[in-house]
């Protein structure tokens, strides 16, 4: 694995726009600190092999190799990640669905994890006050429920990992968040650095579909702008709404995609993942028919173990995902991987820099091609 | 009772040069004497101002060198005998009044006295301030042993009466802050009483005649000078008849040359002139010496100031004869740096040709090499517990944070150092005292050429009454848009603690009207705030704060008083320790964050453990590092 100085994180990754602020880098050491939408380099570390480049998902990423590396099989550029099986899921406790994005099933399974003691504590998403989203360690079920619910924007929660497993009292721990996020955790699970990062303790990792995120504080501050009102939820319903709700106390607002666009962080234009690929368990909404459920992938045995274990106490309900369901999200896939390579040839003039994937060029021609 | 005051005449003692000086003045009488620190001038007011209440005489600690050289004209104008030091970057903030002064002309005696700096040991430039005294016309004495100091700084007094105008001594670092032993004269006894005669004309050089008409009598004076110097007994010559080679050298060069043609044996073949009177020359004195050589070796330090002034005399001396100069213009000695007795041996060895193998080949190289081995690379650092470090700390992060390539431009004092990493290279330039205010001042006003980078100007306590009043004025009457930070650590810390308008005691001791920046800033209008500069979170915090604040000035003062002064009066404030449990070591921020980013000198690894260490002897317990440390392994008690 190529391993590069802290200048290189920001020359290669956070001055080309390449950053998705995961929050890998941040909470190792002093140098790098997330600060207002950004990740900062405060003072130059001359280690040559540091763990910010390392577990940087904008870094030397060989999805070939990592696939094998995690699942033990090569990797499929076709379909939505190596998995066990795809199903439609949702949670079986209305206080959990009330307050869910979409079904509850991710915070159903991880409140079962916890129950059962799979996990002592996780890292999530809080979007409590509606403004900024932060990573939390969670160690309760009232604190995984406070987490239910999308911001739609980028925000450092591998950061939160990052501090959160050093300390002693936590020995499993879960986390829930998207493609790129896990991303750096199975950068930080391959890497030779490992033994410098608690990455063992990680326990259960659930990945959230993504289509990309928003930047703060310029997305923050148009809705400020736009919305005066405190907001409680935001949701984009499936294709062909094209469209952001935005839920406040009293009402709902629709604000047209195109309008949204422009605050999509740059880096997620060249993001292939749709499904969190790595994760032991994918989740995302569910489409059409089943729109009330959730689409599941799981991935590792781990994940069919807390699956089939939470199903067999009735604490979470699947069903046969539907074929077109099934086609359309497969396609879903392989657009955002084509986006991806598209956006970086196009950003590059040339299949031969991909950036920071290391990919065959007949791979990428295909993607190109069709 | 001080060394200095004592009234032993013939006795001998052991004095610095700069001391030397200020005994020269109290031999000869001085009654008041001022200056602004700057090394290696500052031991002259220092020395005066310890012994000052005991002789009653007036020393102060200026504002800036022209006031100070404004206050010790006025004694001389009111009958006093006055005396003002200062170093070369010193001279020129004086230079303004110092080029009315030499026309109008004083009444009792006036001494000034420079001290350059070859080499640039503790300032921003090399200056070689002897041409002063050519252009304003004015005399000027070199000592070049630590008698002379003292003798030349009391005759110097003398030769002011005499045409009743200032007289300039010039002193270097090495005669400055050496020592030798110096035999005392007599202390005289208190005399005059002050008083302006009104019925004088006026001390103008406008009005009562033309400036050329007060520039004529300076040459008339100078000419007398230069018989008065034609007779001097600070000039000599040892050496042969008829020298093959002849040395003529001043100040410092004086001692290098006698051991350099000792270490050659070359007593029989070459002559030394040595000439404390360098401006006028007396002319007659050295002619009689040049005519009977035919090669000269000018050996002075920074500029070929004697040398080129020894060629014009060479013109008129002896039209036809052929006289060989050797120095700077030939290139045995460098125009800049110090000079030491192995340059002039080399020089001597080459000029008459004899082969020279010093003890040991590539002595210098050796020594180098044996530093670069034994000895710890250190760089410019500020102390343990400098407020600066955690000042600069919290600017560099604000700047991080804030995202919008922001800069710092800097100033002179301890805080100039924040150009190297001892202050995480914050600073961007440096030039004069004040300086930075006006060129961030300056920048602050580009706006409408699309300038968008946030500007920070730093400044010292003592830096802000010196010289970046003006500018401040100058900003704040333009709204300039940038963030001047005064870093107020309760005196002028880099020279050696002297007080400063801002601190409530004098140069003696006494109590005094302390000037408070912060109600000054408030006087002329502009937003003020003060931050703990020990404080790094909050004083983060006050920079994003003032740094959100656009299109005026801004003042931040980081106050906490110098960590040295403070120590010399208390205890340190916390015991620090480091938790070897929790610290991490090699692994921390990716390697001893503490030690390599922060670098206090308190801060130590330990090889043995493989952990960070608190060097109880440097720390001074300041305790700001506890908040530096990710892994809370440092503790303070």
């Amino acid at each position: 694995m190529d391993t590069k100085t802290c200048q290189e994180v920001v020359a290669e990754v956070i001055r080309k726009d390449l950053c998705t602020l995961c929050g890998g880098c941040i909470g190792l050491c002093p140098y790098f600190i997330a600060h207002n939408g950004r990740i900062l380099l405060r003072d130059i570390c001359d280690l040559h092999q540091g763990r910010c480049s390392t577990f940087c998902p904008r870094i030397s990423l060989d999805l070939e190799e990592t696939n094998r590396a995690i699942f033990g099989v090569p990797y499929s550029w076709d379909g939505v990640g190596t998995n066990k099986a795809i199903f439609m899921a949702r949670s079986t406790n209305v206080n959990i669905t009330a307050r869910a994005q979409d079904a509850g099933t991710v915070t159903s399974l991880l409140c079962f994890a916890k129950d059962e003691g799979i996990i002592d504590s996780a890292v999530m998403t809080l979007f409590e006050d509606k403004s900024f989203p932060k990573g939390v360690v969670v160690s309760s079920r009232e604190e995984i429920l406070a987490c239910a619910g999308s911001s739609y924007m980028a925000t450092p929660v591998v950061e939160v990992l990052n501090r959160g497993a050093q300390e002693a009292d936590r020995k499993r721990i879960g986390f829930v968040g998207t493609p790129c996020q896990v991303l750096a955790l199975t950068k930080m699970r391959a890497s030779r650095l490992e033994e410098r990062n608690p990455i063992g303790k990680l326990e259960l990792v659930i990945g959230l579909f993504c289509t990309w995120a928003l930047s703060h504080p310029s997305f923050t501050q148009f809705l400020e702008r736009e919305i005066p009102d405190p907001i409680v939820k935001y949701d984009i319903p499936p294709h062909p709404a094209n469209v952001l709700h935005v839920y406040t106390e009293k009402k709902r607002m629709d604000i047209p995609l195109d309008k949204i666009l422009p605050f999509v962080r740059p880096a997620c234009w060249v993001c292939h993942d749709l499904t969190a690929e790595f994760a032991d368990i994918s989740v995302g909404s569910g489409r059409g028919k089943v729109s009330d459920w959730n689409t599941v992938i799981v991935r590792s045995s781990k994940g069919m173990e807390v699956v089939a274990r939470a199903e067999k106490k009735g604490l979470i309900e699947t069903r046969e995902i539907p074929k077109e369901n099934l086609s359309r999200l497969e396609r879903a896939s392989y657009n955002k991987k084509k986006r991806a390579f598209k956006n970086v040839v196009q950003k590059t003039g040339s299949v031969e820099d991909l950036l920071y994937f290391k990919v065959q060029t007949e791979i990428v021609h295909r993607l190109l091609a069709e | 009772m001080s060394d200095i005051a004592v009234n032993a005449p013939k006795t001998s003692q052991l004095l610095m040069g700069n001391e030397a000086i200020a005994r020269g003045a109290l031999e000869a009488g001085v009654g008041v004497a001022t200056a602004y620190p700057g090394n290696p001038s500052s031991e002259i007011i220092g020395t005066l101002a310890q012994v000052a209440k005991e002789l009653e005489i007036c020393v102060e600690w200026s504002i800036n060198e022209k006031v100070a050289l404004e206050v010790a004209a006025a004694a001389s104008f009111a009958n006093i005998r006055a005396l003002s030091a200062m170093k070369q970057n010193g001279l020129n903030v004086a230079l303004d009044f110092l080029a009315n002064l030499n026309l109008t002309g004083v009444s009792r005696g006036l001494v000034l006295v420079v001290c350059d700096d070859p080499g640039g040991i503790s300032s921003t430039n090399e200056q070689d301030s002897r041409h002063v005294a050519k252009v304003l016309d004015l005399p000027l004495l070199e000592p070049a042993t630590f008698q002379e100091a003292k003798d030349m700084t009391k005759w110097a007094f003398e030769l002011s009466e005499e045409i009743a105008n200032i007289c300039l001594i010039r002193s270097v670092t090495r005669i400055s802050h050496a020592r030798g032993n110096v035999v005392l004269g007599e202390l005289p006894l208190r005399e005059n009483h002050a008083r302006f005669d009104t019925s004088r004309k006026p001390y103008a050089s406008i009005a009562t005649a033309t400036p050329p008409a007060f520039h004529q009598r300076l040459h008339r004076d100078l000419s007398r000078i230069r018989e008065i110097y034609e007779e001097s007994p600070f000039n000599w010559y040892v050496g042969p008849q008829d020298p093959e080679l002849l040395i003529i050298t001043c100040g410092s060069g004086w001692l290098y040359s006698k051991e350099a043609v000792e270490i050659l044996s070359r007593q029989e073949s070459v002559g030394i002139l040595k000439i404390g009177t360098t401006w006028p020359l007396p002319k007659a004195f050295i002619s009689r010496h040049m005519l009977r050589t035919k090669k000269i070796l000018v050996i002075e330090e920074i500029d070929a100031f004697l040398e080129t002034n020894l060629k014009e005399l060479s013109v008129d001396l002896a039209p036809g004869r052929s006289l060989t100069f050797y120095g700077k213009a030939s290139g045995h000695l460098n125009p800049f740096g110090e000079i030491n007795p192995d340059i002039v041996i080399h020089a001597i060895a080459d000029i008459v040709k004899v082969n020279y193998v010093s003890k040991e080949v590539d002595y210098q190289k050796k020594c180098q090499r044996m530093i670069e081995e034994n000895i710890f690379r250190r760089e410019l650092q500020f102390c343990a517990g400098c407020p600066h470090r955690t000042t600069f700390w919290a600017i560099k992060d604000a700047l991080k944070m804030d995202g919008r390539d922001g800069f710092v431009v800097g100033d002179i004092g301890c805080y100039s150092m924040a150009l190297g990493s001892t202050g995480f290279s914050q600073i961007r330039t440096v030039h004069a005292m004040g300086s930075g205010i006006g060129i961030a001042s300056g920048l602050g006003k580009l706006n409408s050429f699309g300038f968008d980078q946030p500007v920070l100007a730093v400044c010292g306590d003592s830096t802000f009454f010196h010289a970046a009043i003006p500018a401040l004025i100058d900003a704040i009457h333009s709204q300039s848009d940038f963030l001047l930070v005064v870093l107020d650590n309760a005196g002028t810390a880099m020279t050696g603690f002297q007080p400063h308008p801002g601190i409530d005691m004098s140069a003696t001791g006494d109590a005094s009207l302390p000037i408070d920046i912060e109600k000054l800033c408030h006087a002329l209008g502009v937003a003020v705030v003060v931050t703990d500069a020990y404080d790094i979170k909050g004083t983060t915090q006050k920079f994003m704060d003032l740094l959100r604040i656009e299109g005026k000035p801004r003042v931040l003062i980081s106050r906490r008083e110098c960590n040295l002064i403070r120590a010399r009066r208390e205890k340190p404030l916390y015991k620090v320790q480091v938790n070897p449990e929790k610290c991490i070591g090699e692994a921390c921020g990716c390697e001893k964050f503490c030690i390599r980013v922060f670098k206090c000198p308190g801060l130590i690894w330990d090889k043995n453990t493989k952990k960070a260490k608190i060097d109880e002897a440097v720390c001074s317990g300041c305790g700001v590092c506890v908040e530096i440390c990710s892994q809370e392994a440092i503790v303070r008690e």
